[in-house]
């Protein structure tokens, strides 16, 4: 279905992110819906709007719940690519095979990045375990790091 | 002295053997992660958490 939208211009691109996408590299942990960022289509009045992601759900019979939409049972949340960090992360999303399906999830080092910036305590958590689970590449992080203002809080975080 | 590093010893092998499992899950394919999820999605239903476990397979998403 996120394939569909995109190619149906919905909107232009999509990564996983949240707890499946740190699945993706570390161990499973319990998670109840699938964050999935996206770029939106720039809109006239410049205003960044869902909007349009619902209406071509609910016209395929997916309805909201809460802040999620039920697709296929999943409780998928869509978040628009709020600030530069978020963008990257979708751009240079990795495009995976799953099932036979095509996804894209998003780095290992960009969710580092996005969960320093986020900084919740489940954030701090998520960092630890990709730190000890997933293959950072060192080089990437940091320039990830330093293009995004985060190098202070990876130190606060990890030192 | 000689008890407790014994009970130090075993309690270190029990934490490695943990952290080997953790690792070894975190190398699984990733339809085999989803699964997984599912199935604690599945128990912390029973255990009285208000959820709707995802379906069987996520292709459709």
């Amino acid at each position: 279905m996120l394939n569909k939208l995109e190619k149906e211009g919905v909107f232009s691109r999509y990564a996983i992110g949240g707890a499946m996408g740190a699945t993706f590299y570390t161990e499973p942990v319990l998670t109840f819906d699938l964050a999935v960022f996206v770029l939106l289509p720039q809109r006239s009045s410049g205003l960044v709007s869902l909007t349009s992601i619902y209406e071509a759900l609910r016209a395929r019979g997916y309805g909201e719940e809460k802040e999620t939409v039920m697709i296929e049972a999943v409780p998928v949340q869509f978040l628009p690519a709020y600030n530069a960090l978020i963008e990257e992360a979708v751009a240079q999303a990795r495009e995976i095979d799953y099932e036979g399906v095509p996804a894209r999830i998003a780095r290992a080092e960009h969710l580092v990045a996005i969960c320093l910036q986020t900084g919740r305590a489940k954030d701090r958590a998520r960092v630890a375990i990709l730190r000890e689970q997933a293959r950072l590449d060192s080089n990437f992080l940091a320039a990830v790091l330093k293009r995004h203002q985060l190098e202070e809080k990876w130190k606060l975080w990890t030192e | 002295m000689e008890a407790l590093d014994g009970i130090s010893a075993e309690v270190a092998k029990i934490f490695a053997g943990k952290e080997k499992r953790r690792h070894d899950l975190a190398r699984l394919p990733f339809p085999e992660k989803v699964q997984a999820v599912i199935e604690l999605q599945e128990l912390a239903a029973t255990r009285g958490k208000i959820v709707k476990p995802w379906s069987a397979s996520c292709t459709g998403v």
